[in-house]
């Protein structure tokens, strides 16, 4: 019998004996982690859908109906878009086009358009970026051209949304730090209880003239398979909802077009069992200490 | 082997346990340690192990300075210290067999030799057929028993008893003293604080009396009380 075989032989003889505790430690891990994954997981989350608001960033240039512009002027322009570098994609959306969107847009609502005469809508550029930050310079480039009515680039929406989000990113990083700590501080009390229980068999093994590593390495063996099972149980629920909720998600709200890649599951179970087992080996650690000064 | 020189501990706020208490214990002696409640018995056993520190003089143990004793050494100093309490204090979720064999794998020692090692005292001290008994399973001075193996299975040169025959009947302590007298036999030296005045008076050893802290009679082949 080596001595790590003996540490692993006392650690989960003491998992077994001390059943009770082993669980509430593991109930209190399981509820850290799944709190801790399910706010890993949201991050993620908003991360990938900023980032596909953020390509959805479109400039819609809308030309002058009095008089509306010819065709060569339209071409002429077209092509000229279609030669900057920042442009992916130039679409001319015409007056009659415009209209059979709205007439599709408000399809339940026939009667708002039986009273026009003629078509008020505009024809459009519709321009999508390679880089959607270059919004601005593109946009600038129509400003006074003879025939561009309006440009519009949800500048100050996407804006907003970027600060909102922002705030966002960094309140749920505070509430992860914080979040750590208190599974820490609860681990460490629940496994200063059961230590507490066997503070005597502490002191006998002082007595006999244990080191305090002798002493420490099965409580730690001990916290890290409570933390690293309490974890995996937390990976696999978090997961599994994530799942479902995405898969309702996705069913109820099309127009949230979450890429499939958003959560990056394997770093996700790696962060998770790695905090699992840090809170168990910290929580143990900490635990002990008190009981260490025989 | 055991050396106080001018020791006191006064336990705050003025609770005096030892006060100027200056001896010496050579080794391979079998010495008691005698006196009331209070008088300061403990707080010299507890000083020897380091479990508490003097306020003032100097401790050596096997010509080891306590008070340079760096604490990450505590524990080899107490290896070399075999201690029997008067509650046995064994370790309840192991059998007899695994409380000797706790002792041994703490130092380290080898396994295949420490096993028969543990082995050989049990029966040694008479519970060769209990080895597989846990504590709460076996009577007081079966407990006592493998109490004193564990402490000696390392056979260190000092083995210290506090009141190990206090919970036990007349009969069993017997047992018990005669177990002490046999190790001591094999040149270790042993110190057993006790109350028990029959012992003392039938042993004829070292007595070292403690009164408040002070040692009021030191007599070569003594009884408990002065004769």
């Amino acid at each position: 019998m080596g001595r790590i075989s003996f540490f692993f032989k006392e650690a989960f003889g003491s998992l077994r004996r001390n059943y009770f505790m082993t669980i509430a430690a593991l109930v209190t891990v399981f509820l850290s982690i799944v709190v801790l994954g399910g706010v890993l997981v949201f991050v993620f989350l908003t991360d990938a859908l900023l980032q596909e608001v953020e390509k959805k960033v479109e400039i819609t240039v809308y030309l002058k109906t009095d008089p509306d512009p010819t065709a060569d002027e339209v071409t002429t322009m077209q092509e000229q878009i279609n030669s900057w570098a920042e442009v992916k994609n130039v679409t001319f959306v015409t007056k009659e086009q415009a209209l059979q969107r709205m007439k599709e847009d408000y399809a339940d609502s026939p009667e708002i358009f039986e009273s026009l005469t003629s078509n008020p809508l505009p024809a459009s550029f519709e321009i999508s970026l390679i880089d959607p930050q270059a919004v601005d310079i593109v946009a600038a480039r129509f400003e006074g051209d003879s025939i561009v009515d309006e440009v519009r680039y949800g500048k100050e929406i996407a804006d907003k949304l970027f600060a909102f989000t922002d705030q966002a990113r960094n309140f749920m990083l505070i509430f992860i730090v914080l979040l750590g700590v208190v599974s820490i501080l609860l681990i460490s009390n629940t496994i200063r209880l059961s230590i507490f229980a066997r503070k005597r068999e502490v002191e006998i093994m002082k007595l006999v003239g244990a080191t305090n590593w002798f002493i420490r390495w099965p409580f730690l063996i001990e916290g890290i398979t409570v933390g690293l099972v309490g974890a995996v149980v937390a990976v696999a629920v978090v997961l599994a909802a994530n799942h479902y909720l995405l898969g309702r998600v996705s069913d109820n709200l099309a127009f949230l077009s979450v890429p499939v890649d958003a959560v990056p599951y394997v770093l996700v179970t790696i962060i998770l069992l790695g905090v699992g087992v840090v809170i168990g080996a910290a929580g143990s650690a900490i635990g002990l200490r008190r009981f260490l000064r025989v | 082997m055991i050396k106080f020189e001018d020791v006191t501990k006064i336990y705050p706020p003025s609770t005096v346990g030892l006060e100027k208490v200056t001896l010496h214990i050579e080794k391979g002696e079998f010495v008691f340690l005698v006196g009331p409640s209070g008088s300061g018995k403990s707080t010299f056993i507890r000083l020897l192990i380091r479990e508490i520190e003097p306020d003032r003089g100097k401790i050596a143990v096997g010509g080891r300075d306590l008070d340079t004793l760096r604490s990450w050494k505590i524990p080899y100093l107490r290896r070399n210290i075999g201690c029997v309490f008067q509650d046995f204090k064994l370790l309840t979720n192991k059998t007899a067999f695994e409380n000797i064999m706790y002792a041994l794998v703490v130092t380290g020692a080898a396994t295949s030799s420490s096993k028969k090692k543990a082995a050989e005292i049990l029966s040694l001290v008479g519970l060769g057929h209990k080895a597989e008994s846990y504590p709460h399973e076996l009577s007081g001075g079966e407990q006592q028993r493998v109490s004193i193996a564990r402490a000696f299975v390392n056979h260190p040169p000092l083995l210290m008893a506090d009141e190990p025959t206090g919970n036990l009947d007349p009969e069993t302590s017997m047992g018990i003293m005669q177990l002490l007298y046999r190790i001591n036999k094999t040149g270790t030296t042993v110190l057993m604080a006790t109350h028990d005045r029959e012992m003392v008076d039938r042993m004829r050893r070292r007595v070292i009396q403690l009164e408040a802290g002070r040692v009021v009679r030191d007599q070569k082949r003594g009884g408990y009380g002065e004769d």
